[in-house]
C-alpha cells in the first residue's frame, strides 16, 4: 500500500516485533500519532504564537508549560526543545568552545559530539574505555592531566555519554562529573539512551547540561530532543540575539542565538508534548524493561557459543551480541550466507537484526509487551535449532 | 462549513489509531485475547459511528 505515488507505506511496527538498536524508544505513543495526524502541517504550533514571539512562549498548544515541565522532570532549572540531541550538542559545544580548545569526550561517544567539537574548532580528546568497556572517573581525570598538559589549559567542555550506543553500558557520570568539577569543566551529559526511558536526575548527576532525544528514547518524531542546563550557564547558551541589518537596523527581539530563534514549529514538539505524560509514566518501569532485556538476553545465551559483550546481568534494554560462535557458524555454511538469521527471524515476525549480521550485532527490548518478549527469545532459540546449533 | 464533520473525521482517525496501536501491541500473530477483541469491537462500533455523522453531514 502507498501513501504517496512512489513512497510505500510503513507498516512495520504493525507486522512485526522490531528490535533495531535504535528504533526502540523512539516508537510513538496513541497520543503522539493522533497529534501527528492533528499537527502534521509545517508551522502548526504557530496559531497562537504572540508576544513575544517565540516557540517556548507559545501557549496554545502548552509549549510553554511544556518546556517548564521538561526542566523540572530533569530536575534541571531550564530546557529547550532542540531538532534532535546533536543540535543540543552543537548548542553548548558552540557556546563554551573556541577554536583550538581542547574537549574532552569518550572512547565511547556518538559520533554527533565529535562533529559538535569540530563545528565549533574544537579538538577532540577521547578518555580511554576499560577492559569492562566503561568510562570510570580515574580515567577521566588521567585524561583531563593529559591535556592539560598537552594544551597547557583546562578544557572548556567535557561530554560523557550517561548510557553509551555501543554497548549499552551505563557509566558513572556522577564520578566523572565529580573529577571533571574538580577542575571547573562543565559536563554535558548525553542523554540519548537514558532521558525518557529511564529515571534522569540532572541535579543528582550534578550534570551542567543534559541532553535528550525526542526520537530515540522519548516516543517523538524525529528530529527532536532536549537541551536542559542550570541557570549558571543558561543564559550563556541560551542567549539573545544582539544582530542588527546595517541597511534595515532590523533587530530580533528575544530570538536565541544557538536555537536559531525557534526549533521545532509544528509535528515534532506536539508528538514530544503528547508522549510526554506517558514517558513520564514509562520510566518508573524501568526494572521491567531491564528483566525483558535480561530474558532475551539468557535466551541468546542459552545457545551454544553465544557471548554477551554488554554488562552482564543486564542494566539496560540495549545490548551488544557476538554469536561469531554461533549464528556466524551457521552462516558459513547457509546459502543466504549472513543474511540467514535476519531472514529467518523475519519469518517469524521479527524485525530489526541488521540483515547480513551474525558475528557481532547489538537488539533492543525497549517497549515490547511480556508476550513479545516471550516470542523473541523464543524465535532466536527456535531459530538456533532450526540450524543445528546447541541449546542448553 | 461543518464543524460536526471535521470532528468526525478527527475522531475517526484517533479511532482508527487506536486500533493501529492494538495491532502494534500484538505484532506479529495478532492473535487477540478476549479484553482485546472487547476493546477493538467497541472502538470499531465508535468508528462506525463517526462514519454515519460524516455520511450524514456531508454525502445527504
Amino acid at each position: 500500500m502507498r501513501c504517496a505515488v512512489d513512497i510505500e507505506a510503513r507498516d512495520v511496527e504493525e507486522m512485526y516485533i522490531n528490535i533495531d538498536p535504535i528504533q526502540a524508544g523512539g516508537r510513538l505513543t496513541p497520543e503522539a500519532m493522533k497529534a501527528a495526524i492533528s499537527f502534521g502541517d509545517g508551522y502548526s504550533v504557530c496559531d497562537n504564537c504572540r508576544n513575544p514571539p517565540r516557540l517556548d512562549y507559545i501557549k496554545n498548544p502548552p509549549i510553554a508549560q511544556y518546556h517548564a515541565d521538561l526542566a523540572a522532570w530533569l530536575n534541571m532549572d531550564t530546557a529547550r526543545v532542540v531538532p534532535g540531541a546533536r543540535r543540543g550538542f552543537q548548542a553548548v559545544a558552540s557556546t563554551l568552545v573556541s577554536k583550538g580548545d581542547p574537549v574532552i569526550l569518550t572512547a565511547l561517544a556518538h559520533y554527533t559530539e565529535f562533529m559538535a567539537i569540530e563545528a565549533a574548532g574544537g579538538i577532540p580528546r577521547e578518555i580511554p574505555k576499560d577492559e569492562k568497556n566503561h568510562i570510570t572517573p580515574d580515567a577521566a581525570a588521567e585524561k583531563i592531566e593529559a591535556v592539560i598538559r598537552e594544551f597547557s589549559r583546562t578544557p572548556p567542555l567535557l561530554f560523557v555519554d550517561h548510557v553509551d550506543y555501543q554497548f549499552g553500558n551505563v557509566h558513572d557520570v556522577a564520578g566523572i562529573i565529580k573529577v571533571a568539577h574538580q577542575y571547573d569543566i562543565p559536563v554535558l551529559v548525553n542523554g540519548a539512551y537514558t532521558v525518557g526511558i529511564m529515571p534522569v536526575d540532572g541535579k543528582a548527576l550534578g550534570a551542567d547540561f543534559v541532553v535528550g532525544s525526542g526520537h530515540k528514547s522519548m516516543a517523538a518524531p524525529a528530529p527532536s530532543g532536549v537541551l536542559a542546563t542550570t541557570n549558571e550557564h543558561a543564559a550563556r547558551v541560551f542567549r539573545m540575539t544582539q544582530a542588527k541589518g546595517d541597511v534595515t537596523g532590523r533587530t530580533f527581539g528575544m530570538k536565541e542565538v544557538e536555537m536559531m530563534g525557534c526549533t521545532l514549529m509544528g509535528v515534532t514538539v506536539v508528538g514530544m508534548m503528547a508522549s510526554f505524560p506517558h514517558v513520564r509514566e514509562r520510566v518508573q518501569h524501568w526494572e521491567t524493561e531491564v528483566a525483558h532485556s535480561q530474558a532475551v538476553t539468557d535466551a541468546l545465551l542459552s545457545i551454544e557459543g553465544t557471548k554477551v559483550l554488554s554488562d552482564y546481568p543486564r542494566k539496560h534494554t540495549l545490548t551488544r551480541i557476538d554469536t561469531r560462535g554461533s549464528f556466524d557458524m551457521v552462516a558459513q555454511r547457509h546459502k543466504k550466507r549472513g543474511f540467514f538469521l535476519a531472514s529467518d527471524m523475519k519469518k517469524r515476525g521479527i524485525t530489526g537484526v541488521i540483515p547480513g549480521s551474525t558475528k557481532v550485532w547489538k537488539y533492543n527490548t525497549f517497549g515490547l509487551t511480556e508476550k513479545q518478549i516471550r516470542h523473541v527469545g523464543e524465535s532466536f532459540v527456535g531459530v538456533a535449532q532450526d540450524n543445528g546449533l546447541n541449546t542448553v | 462549513m461543518s464543524k460536526r464533520a471535521v470532528d468526525a473525521v478527527f475522531q475517526a482517525l484517533f479511532l482508527l489509531s487506536d486500533i493501529r496501536f492494538l495491532l502494534r501491541e500484538t505484532a506479529p500473530q495478532h492473535d487477540l485475547d478476549e479484553a482485546e477483541q472487547k476493546r477493538a469491537a467497541a472502538t470499531l462500533e465508535k468508528v462506525k459511528r463517526q462514519i454515519a455523522v460524516i455520511e450524514e453531514e456531508l454525502v445527504r
